[in-house]
C-alpha cells in the first residue's frame, strides 16, 4: 500500500507516495531523477549508492525510502553551491581521480563524512573512510590525493 | 533487485511492537539496521508479509556508563556509534573494535549492536541469487533435503559469523529481552541455538532492547582478531575474541574466556580455557588450548576466501595472539613465561 512521505534531499522537501519495497536509491533516481547516486551492486557491498542521511554514510540500495520520513539526505547533486563545485569535486577534476566516474559520488560522500568528523585525516585514515567505496579504474592513489589535497588546504586555512 | 512485497508498521513503544510481532508470528521481522535483511530480502531469502520498524521506539540508541554496574548499550545503538562513543573507547576498547571490523563505513554506520547480534547464519550455497538457488535445488536452510556445502549431512551448516558476538560473549555481557508479558535477561551467549537452519533462540514477538556489559575487572585484558580478504566489506574467515582477568598479587590467571566466530553455527565457546584458572601461562599450556580450540573449530565454504582447511589451521595462530595480546594488555608486559 502505497504510503504519503516528506523527504528532505539538498536542502529541498519533496512530498511523494511510495510503496514500502521501494529503497531510497530507487526513489532517487526512478522517481526524483536524481541520477548521480548510482546502483552498482545493489546488494550493499559496492558504495556506489552512498548518500548523507542526517550526517551518517548510508548505502541508499539498502534503505527502504518509507524509513526516511523527515530525514536530511544529502545527495551528490546537492554539493555543489551556485554553480561552484565542492572543493572535494574539483579536487577530484584537479587530481584526475575520475576514470570511469561511476565511483566518484559515493566516495566523494564518504569523503565529506571523513572531513567533517577528522578534518585532517592521515593517509591511513583516508583509505578507511572509503573503504566503503569500491573503484575498478583508478586504484584509489589518485582518490586519495584527492581527498589529502583538501585535507591539506584545512591544515593550511 | 526487486524487494518481495511488504506491509511496514513502525510502533512507538516497545510493547506495540512485540504485540504486533506476536500477532503475526512467522510472517513478520523486526528491522533494525537492515544491512543483513535488506540483502536476505533482495535475494528473497525472506519474504516478510509485514516488516516491523524499532526505530519509532524511543530509548532504544542510548549508551550508559552504570560506572562499577558496567554498560548498558541499547540494541538500535549503530556499530559507528558504539565505536565513536568515548566510555566505550577508553573503557571498552575491544568493543570499538570488534565494532569497526565489521563491512564497511557506510554499514557500522546504518548497522546497530542488536542487528549484528541477530545476523543470520550465511552459506555460499544460501546466500545466492533465486536463479542459483533453483539450479541447485533447495537446501535445509530453504526448507529442502539436502545441504550442497557438506554434502551427505543431516543437517544445515550455515556458519554463524558476526563479530560482535565473539567479543560480547567473552566479556559476559547479557541481553534484555522484551516480549508482550514483558522482560527478561540472558547471557548472550543463550541467544544462539547452534542450528544453521535457525540460529537463534528468539522466539516470535520477542525483540532484543539492550546489551548489558559488566564493568571491566581490574588486570584484565583483551582483544578481537578477525582474519579476512580485504580490509573491509567482507565476513570474518575467522574471529577469535580473548579476555583474561590476572590475579591481583601474581602472575597467575584469574579467569579467561576465549569465543570463536566464522568457525561454528553459532559462536563458539572454547571450555578449555577453565582449565587456566590459577595458572600461571606457559607456552605449553598455550598450546594445549589453541589445540583445543583448533579441534572444536569446523570451518565450512560459508562465504569467499581462504580454504576451510586453511582457516581451521589459522585458528591456532590465531587463539595464542589474541591470549598473548589479552594478557600483555592485563599485565602491562609480555605475559607468557
Amino acid at each position: 500500500m502505497k504510503t504519503t512521505i516528506t523527504l528532505k534531499i539538498n536542502g529541498e522537501t519533496y512530498e511523494l507516495s511510495v510503496e514500502p519495497n521501494q529503497t531510497l536509491l530507487d526513489v532517487l533516481r526512478e522517481d526524483l531523477a536524481l541520477t548521480g547516486s548510482k546502483k552498482g551492486c545493489d546488494l550493499g557491498a559496492c558504495g556506489a549508492c552512498t548518500v548523507i542521511i542526517e550526517e551518517e554514510p548510508t548505502l541508499s540500495c539498502m534503505t527502504l525510502a518509507i524509513r526516511c520520513q523527515n530525514k536530511e539526505i544529502t545527495t551528490i547533486e546537492g554539493l555543489s553551491q551556485n554553480g561552484e563545485l565542492h572543493r572535494l569535486q574539483q579536487s577530484a577534476i584537479d587530481h584526475n581521480a575520475v576514470q570511469c566516474g561511476f565511483c566518484t559520488p559515493g566516495w566523494i560522500l564518504s569523503a565529506k563524512v571523513l572531513l567533517e568528523n577528522n578534518p585532517r585525516p592521515s593517509r591511513e585514515e583516508v583509505r578507511r573512510g572509503i573503504s566503503g567505496n569500491i573503484c575498478r579504474c583508478t586504484g584509489y592513489k589518485k582518490i586519495e590525493e584527492a581527498i589529502l589535497a583538501v585535507a591539506n588546504q584545512n591544515i593550511s586555512s | 533487485m526487486k524487494l518481495p512485497k511488504f506491509d511496514y508498521a513502525k510502533p512507538n513503544s516497545i510493547s506495540e511492537c512485540c504485540k504486533l510481532l506476536e500477532e503475526h508470528g512467522a510472517m513478520a521481522l523486526p528491522i533494525a539496521g537492515g544491512t543483513d535483511l535488506m540483502m536476505a530480502m533482495k535475494n528473497w531469502l525472506k519474504t516478510p508479509k509485514i516488516l516491523v520498524d524499532l526505530c519509532g521506539i524511543p530509548n532504544l540508541n542510548q549508551i550508559t556508563d552504570l560506572e562499577n554496574d558496567g554498560l548498558r548499550i541499547g540494541a538500535m545503538v549503530t556499530l559507528r556509534h558504539l565505536a565513536q562513543n568515548p566510555v566505550v573507547r577508553e573503557k571498552y576498547p575491544v568493543l570499538a573494535n570488534a565494532a569497526l571490523a565489521v563491512g564497511s563505513t557506510q554499514v557500522q554506520a546504518m548497522g546497530t549492536i542488536g542487528g549484528n547480534l541477530c545476523q543470520d547464519n550465511c552459506c555460499l550455497y544460501y546466500n545466492r541469487s533465486p536463479m542459483f538457488r533453483q539450479a541447485m535445488g533447495p537446501c535445509y536452510k530453504l526448507d529442502g533435503d539436502r545441504c550442497h556445502a557438506v554434502k551427505g549431512s543431516k543437517h544445515c551448516w550455515a556458519t554463524y559469523s558476526g563479530d560482535l558476538a565473539p567479543v560480547l560473549l567473552a566479556l559476559k555481557a547479557s541481553v534484555r529481552i522484551s516480549d508482550p508479558q514483558g522482560e527478561t535477561s540472558i547471557p548472550a551467549e543463550q541467544l544462539y541455538s547452534g542450528d544453521g537452519k535457525q540460529p537463534h533462540t528468539l522466539q516470535f514477538g520477542r525483540v532484543i532492547t539492550e546489551i548489558q556489559v559488566p564493568a571491566p575487572p581490574v588486570n584484565c585484558g583483551n582483544a578481537y582478531l578477525k582474519m579476512r580478504v580485504r580490509k573491509t566489506i567482507d565476513y570474518p574467515l575467522l574471529g577469535v575474541a580473548a579476555n583474561v582477568v590476572m590475579e591481583n598479587d601474581d602472575m597467575a590467571i584469574h579467569d579467561i574466556v576465549l569465543a570463536l566466530t566464522a568457525v561454528e553455527k553459532a559462536p563458539l565457546m572454547i571450555k578449555a580455557a577453565d582449565e587456566l584458572k590459577g595458572q600461571i601461562l606457559t607456552d605449553e599450556l598455550l598450546d594445549g588450548l589453541a589445540e583445543a580450540a583448533y579441534k572444536q573449530a569446523r570451518p565450512i565454504s560459508n562465504t569467499y576466501g581462504y580454504t576451510p582447511n586453511y582457516r581451521k589451521n589459522m585458528v591456532r595462530t590465531y587463539v595464542k595472539s589474541a591470549v598473548r595480546q589479552s594478557l600483555e594488555r592485563a599485565t602491562g608486559q609480555g605475559g607468557v613465561t
